[in-house]
Parts: C-alpha cells; structure tokens; sequence
C-alpha cells in the first residue's frame, strides 16, 4: 500500500468516523429528552409573579413572535400582541392582579344596586396622556365603543341594554339580566377608558402606526416604527405616582422562535412572553436567563364538528381515555405544558380557586395525563359499545402543536381499534372551521390552544351553550338554563358550585377532547425582574412593574 | 455550463491520470446513488419501522439498538424516514426533470430547426423565465395552483425548462450543422421525422449527461421547496420535509432530526454530481 493510498484511507475513516460522532451527538443533545425536560422543568419558578423589582431601568428591550396588526384593542384585528403592548398604556375600569384577583382601578369602586343595574364611580383626578382629565362621558362613550356591532369584545355587552352618566362622576349600566361575568370581562378591553376627543381626531388614524394613543396607563407611546419596533415610554403625568412605571423607555421587537431565544442569550433582550413554551428548555438552562410560569386560562383542545365520525360521545369519551397528554407536552412543548382535564386553564380560577383545583382534578379520572392498560381497556369496552364506526378524521396544518396531537390522537385511536387519519389544511385556511360549517365537514377533529380574557371559568363554559359559536355537539337545555343561572349568580362561592357544574356537564358531553394545558411563560434577563407570570399580563400593565433587581 | 465546457476540462486532463483519481470517488458516489435507489424501492422490506409510527415513549431518543439514528419528536424513527423519504425525494427530482426536459427540448430543438423569428421569440421567452429567480417562480406558481407535491414538482419543472432549453438548442445547433442532416433532407425526409428519428438519439447522450448533472440541482430545489412547506406535507418523510418538521428540535438542542436528513440531502447530490460529470464526460467523448 502506497502512502498515498493509506493516507486517503486515513482520511475516509475519519471522514467517515467524524460523520458518525456527529450523527451520534445530534440525536439526543448532551442529556436525553427526558431529563433536559426534567432539568428544564427544576429551573422553571412556578409564581404568580417574577420577585418585585428594587431599582429603576434606563430603557428595555422586549420581544414577541409578531407584530401587532393594530394597537386599536376594539379593531377586530387586535390580538395578543396588541394585549401585551396596549395593556401597558391603556387602563381598566377594574384591573386583573398578577394573582387573577380583580381590583377597582380608574373605577373607584362599584356596586350591584339591583341585580340588573351596576353603577360605577369614576375615580377623580386621572389624566389621559393628553393631559386631558378623564370623564364619566369619556366612560360612557368608550363602553359604547366597545359594545358596538363589529368590537372585538361586542359580545361581552350582549346583556346590557344601557350605559348612561348619571352623575358627575357616576356611570350607570343597565342590563337585560344580571351578569357577574361582565365584571370580570371589565378587566379586559372591554373595560377600557378612551379619550374621546382624542379617538375621534385621529380618525383612521387611530391605531395604526401614524397614530398616538388615548389612555391613561402607566407607559405612552412613543412610536410605532412599522415593520421593526415599538417604543413606549414611561408617562410623565401619570395619576398614580405610586405605581409609576419603573422603567423609562420600552422597545418592543418582534422576530422568530429561535431569533428571540438568541436574543435573551446573548443579552440583546432583557425578556419576552414566550408563544413558544417549548424554547425555554433552552433558556432556563441559560446562565444569564431565567424562566418563570404562572396559571393561564390557554389549553390547547382538539374540537369536535358535525360531520359524524365522533358523533357517538362514547367515541369521544374513549379517545379522551386513551390519549397520551404527557407525550403531546413533552412532544410539543418540552415537557413545560400541563396535561388538561378542561378546556380552560386554571388562570380562569380568579376565585374560589382551591374549589376549582378539586373539581378540576376529579375531571382527570376521564382524561389521564398517560393513559394506563385499565384506560385503555375501559376504552376499548366504549368503543365495543358504540358498534360500528366510521373512519375518523383529524385535521392538522402542519405547525407543531396540531401536528403533534393530530398524531397523539391518531395514536390513541390505533390503540382502542378506531380508524383515524389525518389531514393536512394550509395554516392560513385552518382557522376557518370556527365560522364555516362547510369547511368544518371535511374533518372531526379541529385543535386549536383556545384561551379567555376573563378570570372565571363561566366565562368559558358559556361556550357550552346551544347558540355558542365554538361548539357544534353540545345542545342541551339543561345546560343552556344553567349557563344563564350562572352568568346572573353574583356571589363568588355559589356561583363557582354552578361553573364546577357546568364543567362536569361539559366533561361528560365532550364536545372538546382537552389536551395540554399551555402556562404563560415568561423569561428574562438576569438583571431584570418584577414582570407578572400568570396570564395577567395582557391585562394588566406588566411593563410599568419590569426594573432592576436588587445587588 | 455547457457540454463544450466539459469536454475542454476532458481535453486538458492527461487521460491516465484521470482513469487514476476518479475510480475511488466515482465507485463511492456510485454506491451511494445505488443505497439511496435501494433504499427508494425496496423501503417497506427495509425499513425497521413504519415512516407514521409514533411512539411517544420515545420522542427525540438518541441514537442506539432500538433506533440506529435516533427518533424525531413524536418517537418516530429517523432511519426509517429517511429510507422511506427516498422514494418521494428521487421520483420527485425524476419527474421535475422529466417535465422540464419535454418542455427545454421541445423549445430547443424546434428554436435550433427553425431559426429566424422562431429562435428569436423562443430565446426571448426562455430569457424571461430566466429573469426571475427559480425559488420565486415556483413560489408565484404555488400562489396560484395551491400547494401540493405535483404542483411543486410542475412549478419547479418550469423553472428548469429554460436551463434545458438553451442547452438543447445548443447542441442541436452543432448536430444541425453535420453532414449527414443535409443528407437526409436531400433523401427527403420530413422535418418532424428527421428530428424524432436522427437528430434526437444523437443528441441523447450529450443530453443525458447533463441532465444528471441537473438531478442533484433538482433534487435540492425540491427539498428546499418542501423545506417551505409548498411541496410534499406531513406525514410524507422527504427528506426537505424532515428537515423542516426537525427544526422544532434545533432550539431545545436536538440537532439530529433535521441535520440527519439535511446531511442525506448533500451526500445524495455531491454523489449524483460526481457521477454526472464523469457520465457526461465519457457521453461526451463518444459522441
């Protein structure tokens, strides 16, 4: 052999030796999947809020996956992203705490006069970024904004019949029937205050980029530099010098999962409300990162439609038994996500929470986090009972989430003897079953990660309703007279016993397979802390609490 | 590139030393194209497992007995993805090809034949295809026709067409000018007839070279249209699809489900290169 030839040969080996190392190296990282989950998971704090800052902070550099399409919270458009930007320069008649608790806030306080009537009392001596003192006519003209056909949160006011000033500083809501849910649903866009007079100078103008804001918040805005940033800053006249904004000036980017996870690590970001829950593996283990959760009403569900496959709700039942939701949370979201026994997350638990949790958690018995051999045989037995079936199909777009329990309930049907398959749907067309009863006939299974902007469970379970919107199983009488019982019920604990119903109701007709509950997660740089963790945040001004951490 | 190009690197080189240095490299790239032909028709007897067979007791599991190449995010096993991702990664750059080089030599061979206005329009047109960058061409396409595997692979035929078009009519253009073609036109032989029957299985060899040389090209323009989501969808194993559906891993550290198929993809297409030029080599010397 020539020492050439032996040297080429040296040369494939470790060509061929490297490739392996490589290949090997790739599968699983440095730990498996199951304990860099494991580890990730330790490092996660489980709060309600990151520790309260000590110090002020010059300026900050947030992120989040998109840019918002307006920063007008009453445009249809307006979305999460216009939560997490607006919810710093905008207030609320009441305002969510980090814990989900709901407060009086530009509302000095309220009262149920009659179960019908609630008057509120305009707090004194707030001021909109204008300069301008807000009024009681401010607030009867930003409720009818709100309530108007077409709002974002127009169905939060569908009982109520009037507002009205009634006194300098009084404003008086009428509705058709009590409604304790209205309340909670103040402490979102539809309990925010407008300036008029600045809404309507701006005209089309307002929310977009060439337009200013009209609110009272702790942050203004500063510009919306279209296509790249948002700034806000900290507002110089704001009514409550006590929860002024700790830090002086905000930007807000947008950019992808993997830019946003770079970002925090080499110290470009000081944090971001993750969307992607599954990059924080990456981010808790950073050595200038820390990752915290807190309760959020998002759970991610598979929805049933009309088109008949799982029109037995023994099918239904038996799919719930026999699906992995551990595995859809390691698969799809590191191991970070929560099983899901309902389909809204204990965010919604704004009251009467450890009542909630126990209900909650008898509702597991019908939906294991991993299914045991007694499961899969119990549901075997509901699918011997149902007789013959037809073919189930499950429809995914392709994105993570979907596509990993697509396969997770195509997976549970293969072990009970059910026929599933999946198919594919563009991203853009997906989200056209809610409104489109043709669309929805190509499949039996739609998933979507559904959340609420309102703490309290009957917020969601109204959707059980035979009207609702989101549901096309569930029509049940009995059900829609509890729905209405519930909603006018205004004590916290009796009408907590009427939402725990309701949820046992809505658990037994499965018009959802709940899944995996989906936290809010939040990171952050290790200089910075004070932010909420629960899904306050959008909300609740979380930019005025971000600051230094103490030495 | 053209063939001349090819055949003046052949010229240059002292023929014994290349018989030498290619054989190793060639016979590698050889068995290489022969595993990935392999693995494409006898997949479901190969593979160790079903390409759609979760398991989700063993998401992103490492290389080891059970699964050589590890397992991607919903437990599924790499290896017999990627053996069963040739079938729908080879027969999908075979039909591109098939596609753009019914359309390419029909322009080139009609535009080398007729010349005057005909050549001029059809160069133009070919011109314009050019214009625009491949990727963009397919993506306005898939805009119109909805995406989908056939309509990827006609999208990205289009694309092609004008490569294989200038290229035919190159060539045919130095067939043309040969003896023998006036000679059949003196026997009286149709246009059509003269084309089909003499001119084509001439300018075949040629032809073939080159397009093998385009497969590897082709093979990657459709992994990366997969990559964007316009060509094959889920659960399909291409392997630009893999690639895509491994990136989830990427940003929790689990490089393996989308650098495995990527490294697939490159070996696969510096194999089919290697053996392309040295094919279109020899075509060339014969002809």
């Amino acid at each position: 052999m020539t020492k050439q030839r032996l040297s080429r040969r040296l040369a494939a080996g470790t060509a061929t030796c490297a490739t392996f190392v490589l290949v090997a190296g790739c599968g699983g990282s440095a730990a498996s999947p199951s304990q860099a989950a494991e580890q990730a998971r330790q490092k996660v704090q489980l709060v309600d809020s990151t520790p309260a800052a000590t110090g002020p902070l010059d300026k900050a550099t947030w992120f989040m996956p998109k840019e918002p399409a307006t920063l007008d919270l009453d445009n249809d458009a307006a979305g999460a992203t216009t939560d997490t930007v607006m919810s710093n320069i905008c207030e609320r008649l009441v305002q969510v705490q980090p814990d989900l608790t709901v407060k009086p806030w530009l509302a000095e306080k309220y009262e149920w006069k009659t179960p019908e009537t609630v008057v509120f009392t305009i707090r004194k001596g707030v001021r909109f970024h204008s300069g301008n003192e807000m009024t009681a006519d401010d607030v009867v003209w930003s409720m009818n904004r709100h309530a108007a056909d077409g709002a974002n949160e127009s169905d939060e006011y569908e009982n109520v019949s009037k507002v009205e000033k009634t006194g300098p500083d009084e404003v008086t809501v009428t509705m058709k029937q009590s409604d304790a849910v209205f309340m909670k649903a103040l402490a979102g866009t539809g309990g925010v205050v407008l300036e008029r007079k600045a809404v309507e100078d701006q005209g089309d103008a307002f929310g977009t980029p060439s337009g200013d804001d009209a609110c009272t918040g702790p942050m203004e805005l500063k510009a919306w530099d279209s296509g790249r940033q948002i700034v806000l800053t900290k507002a110089a006249n704001y009514w409550n010098q006590e929860r002024a904004a700790k830090t002086g000036e905000l930007t807000i980017r947008w950019a992808d999962d993997d830019a946003v996870v770079n970002s925090l690590l080499t110290g470009e970001a000081d944090g971001a409300y993750l969307e992607n829950i599954a990059s924080a593996t990456r981010l808790a283990g950073g050595p200038n990162t820390t990752v915290s959760q807190g309760p959020d009403t998002r759970v991610w569900s598979s929805m049933v439609t009309e088109r008949g496959g799982l029109a037995d709700v023994r099918l239904r039942k038996a799919l719930s038994l026999a699906l992995d939701r551990d595995g859809v949370s390691r698969a799809a979201l590191a191991g970070l996500g929560v099983p899901a026994a309902e389909p809204v997350g204990p965010g919604a638990w704004g009251y009467e929470a450890d009542k909630f949790r126990a209900a909650s958690e008898k509702l597991a018995a019908g939906a294991p986090a991993k299914p045991t051999p007694e499961n899969i045989e119990a549901a075997k037995k509901l699918v011997a009972e149902a007789g013959a079936t037809q073919q189930i199909v499950v429809a995914s777009d392709g994105t993570t989430g979907r596509d990993v329990i697509a396969n997770a309930v195509v997976d549970a049907a293969r072990k009970i003897g059910l026929d599933a398959r999946i198919i594919q749907i563009p991203p853009q067309q997906y989200g056209d079953y809610y409104s489109d009863a043709e669309f929805r006939k190509q499949a039996d299974l739609f998933t979507d990660d559904y959340f609420i902007s309102k703490n309290d469970p009957v917020g969601f379970y109204k959707n059980g309703a035979s009207d609702a919107t989101v549901q096309w199983v569930l029509k049940d009488p009995e059900y829609d007279a509890l729905v209405k019982q519930a909603k006018a019920e205004l004590d916290d604990a009796k009408r907590a016993d009427l939402a725990i119903d309701l949820a046992q109701r809505w658990a037994d007709a499965m018009p959802w397979l709940s899944v995996v509950q989906s936290p809010t997660t939040v990171v952050l740089a290790g200089e910075v802390t004070g932010v909420p963790a629960s899904g306050a945040f959008r909300n609740y001004p979380w930019a005025a609490d971000l600051g230094a951490k103490g030495k | 590139m053209t063939i001349d190009t090819f055949g003046a690197q052949v010229a240059s080189a002292p023929a014994v030393r290349r018989r030498r240095r290619s054989p190793w490299t060639f016979r590698l790239c050889v068995a290489i194209l022969g595993v990935a032909v392999a693995a494409a028709v006898f997949a479901p007897l190969v593979a160790p497992y079903a390409p759609d067979s979760t398991d989700f007791s063993a998401i992103w599991a490492p290389p080891g007995p059970a699964h050589w190449l590890g397992t991607d995010q919903l437990g599924r096993d790499i290896l017999s993805r990627l053996i069963h991702g040739a079938r729908p990664s080879l027969l999908g750059a075979i039909a591109l090809l098939a596609f753009a080089t019914a359309l390419g030599v029909l322009i080139g061979v009609v535009a080398a034949w007729r010349r005057g206005w005909v050549d001029t329009v059809l160069a133009r047109l070919t011109d314009v295809m050019f214009a625009f960058p491949g990727l963009l061409f397919v993506v306005l396409i898939i805009a119109v026709f909805d995406r989908g595997p056939a309509t990827a692979v006609i999208g990205m035929g289009l694309a092609f067409a004008p490569l294989i078009a200038k290229f035919t009519r190159a060539i045919a253009l130095e067939e043309l000018a040969r003896p023998y073609v006036d000679a059949y036109r003196l026997q009286g032989v149709g246009g059509v007839q003269l084309v089909a029957r003499y001119l084509l299985p001439n300018l075949m060899p040629t032809l073939v070279g080159y397009l093998v040389v385009l497969f590897g090209e082709g093979l990657m323009s459709l992994a990366a249209l997969n990559f964007l989501g316009f060509g094959s969808q889920p659960p399909s194993s291409e392997w630009g699809l893999m690639v895509q559906e491994g990136r989830a891993g990427v940003i929790q550290g689990f490089l393996g489900p989308a650098l495995i198929p990527g490294l697939t993809i490159a070996v696969v297409v510096v194999a089919t290169n290697v053996v392309g030029v040295r094919l279109s080599d020899k075509l060339a010397v014969r002809t």
